[in-house]
């Protein structure tokens, strides 16, 4: 088996005096789709934080294709080609929808590069060309959620990590997200996407890990936790 | 007329002078969330680079601007490197706007006293970048030097807003004054990018000062005033907000103008407090600011 891309050992990490990750362990292979549920509040933000830069772990050790990532501020884990969709999506609420999207390949790309990929994404999410002029903060949440999915794509990445994008959607947004999700698994991107529940992810998890208190406290397939009731009973709700 | 095309033209003049120097605090407090008090200092050094290359070497007027603007955007940076930057990580565990207003004021007050032993207390003569000047409208005389330095400050600002909006880096500067952790996961080295924006502003106010010294003198404290003024059109357009700024250091410009034509000198400036009092009461996030936000 191939070495991972991403791997996490004992892992810890929170704000000031709070652990809110402990001591976790991960590995995501290349062109795997990884999915960490968990319920609100037990890490899952904190962990893609941690692993982007944006706090600083406490502990532990994080090899991105085989170099050492923790600790190492945003900027540079973004230059090794990790690219986060955080909560709430982070566009920049002033700039127009394209601008937005340029911002996604600010990193080494030449003029006429930026130009492709935003045809690129143009072509992948025609609704996010619709609103390109437009200003991001006056976007619906579907709409913020495809362009930040778009502004993710604009340079190429090693790594794909997605915040819960289900958050907030309404169905038909929702269907929209995971159809480009899918697309993009179907692509071959490495993809690491937590979210709180399986409700919708059946359908591009390589793997699941379970989230609890800050550790990875079950793994397996889809089908593999689907069928144990523990797993859907106490934590994880209805699946479809 | 003859009193409105005198308000017209000195408006033009005292809002692009404003604006010139408010901009730069401007994009330091979008970018930074800091009220940056060291703006005076530079508009203080560029008055007395131009004293030194028009008056001391007679050199070119454009090289009075070109190394106005180079001096300043070097000591800008040191500034933002001396001051600024060793708090950055600090700043959510202190008061960062409060504690960098006050390192930002001792590095004004650091240059304003080397000026003092260096130049001595006494105000120097800058030879305008350009004499003469032209009769607009029936005994309305304009100075060329007042058109090249609202000129030159509606260039400045117009080449600053192409920058921002239209550039790479100028892109990046507004996306780290939007969303700070967004802009890093987009790759932006914000270490490098605070101390250009603090160096870009300080040169903008560093060239008005060019021109405000050939105005009122280079002397040590040449910055003062417009350091007051910047900060009161920065506050009146809404702070971080750049097309505020804009239009507040015309509306400045416009209210002083007007009352010095109708009221005389005298009343310029309670009038001026007067309506900036009154407008900041109704609208305290100033004229196109937004409630507890700043965005460039």
């Amino acid at each position: 088996m191939s070495e991972p891309l991403l791997s996490v050992r004992r892992l810890s990490a929170g704000y000031g005096a709070t652990t809110v990750v402990r001591e976790l362990d991960l590995e995501v292979r290349a062109g795997e789709s990884a999915v960490i549920i968990g319920p609100n509040g037990h890490g899952k933000t904190t962990l893609l934080r941690a692993l982007n830069g944006l706090i600083r772990p406490s502990a532990g050790e994080v090899l991105l294709d085989g170099e050492e990532i923790a600790g190492r501020p945003s900027e540079q884990i973004a230059r090794l080609g990790a690219v986060l969709v955080p909560q709430g999506d982070g566009l920049f609420p002033e700039m127009t929808v394209e601008d937005n999207l340029l911002m996604g390949a600010f990193l080494g790309q030449s003029w006429r590069d930026r130009r492709r990929s935003l045809a690129h994404v143009y072509d992948l999410f025609p609704g996010v060309k619709a609103r390109a002029d437009q200003q991001a903060r006056t976007l619906s949440g579907g709409e913020r959620r495809l362009s930040a999915l778009g502004r993710a794509l604009m340079r190429p990445s090693t790594i794909l990590m997605i915040d819960e994008p289900s958050l907030g959607l309404a169905p038909v947004a929702l269907d929209a997200v995971y159809g480009a999700i899918a697309e993009l698994k179907s692509a071959k991107t490495t993809i690491l996407l937590v979210e709180e529940n399986f409700t919708h992810v059946g359908g591009i998890a390589d793997s699941i890990h379970v989230l609890e208190m800050g550790s990875i406290t079950r793994s397996g397939s889809y089908k593999e936790l689907s069928e144990d009731e523990g797993v859907v009973a106490a934590y994880l709700g209805s699946i479809t | 007329m003859t009193d409105l095309v005198g308000i017209l033209v000195t408006t033009v003049i005292l809002g692009s002078i404003y604006g010139l120097v408010a901009i730069g605090m401007t994009l330091i407090y979008g970018t930074l969330r800091i009220l940056d008090m060291s703006q005076g200092s530079m508009v203080m050094i560029g008055s007395f680079v131009g004293w030194g290359i028009l008056v001391s070497a007679h050199w070119n007027p454009v090289l009075a601007i070109v190394f106005a603007f180079a001096a300043t955007f070097v000591l800008g940076m040191m500034t933002q490197l001396v001051s600024v930057q060793p708090l950055m990580g600090r700043r959510k565990a202190i008061d960062f706007e409060m504690v960098t207003f006050i390192t930002t004021f001792a590095v004004a007050m650091i240059l304003e006293n080397v000026a003092l032993e260096v130049f001595g207390p006494q105000q120097r003569n800058v030879t305008p970048v350009v004499s003469g000047g032209v009769n607009v409208y029936h005994g309305v005389n304009l100075p060329y030097q007042s058109i090249a330095m609202a000129a030159i400050s509606i260039l400045l600002m117009g080449g600053l807003g192409l920058f921002l909006g239209k550039t790479r880096w100028g892109m990046a500067i507004r996306a780290v004054a939007q969303d700070l952790d967004a802009a890093r996961l987009m790759g932006v080295p914000v270490s490098k990018l605070y101390p250009v924006t603090m160096g870009l502003a300080s040169s903008l106010a560093g060239v008005a000062g060019v021109f405000l010294g050939a105005q009122f003198f280079a002397y040590p404290q040449a910055g003062d005033l417009p350091l007051l003024e910047a900060l009161i059109v920065v506050v009146f357009g809404g702070l971080g907000s750049l097309p505020g700024t804009v239009y507040a250091a015309y509306v400045i410009g416009l209210i002083q103008a007007t009352t010095e034509v109708f009221l005389g000198t005298t009343w310029s400036l309670p009038i001026l407090y007067g309506v900036i009092l009154f407008v900041l009461i109704f609208r305290p996030q100033g004229l196109l600011g937004k409630p507890s936000e700043a965005r460039l």
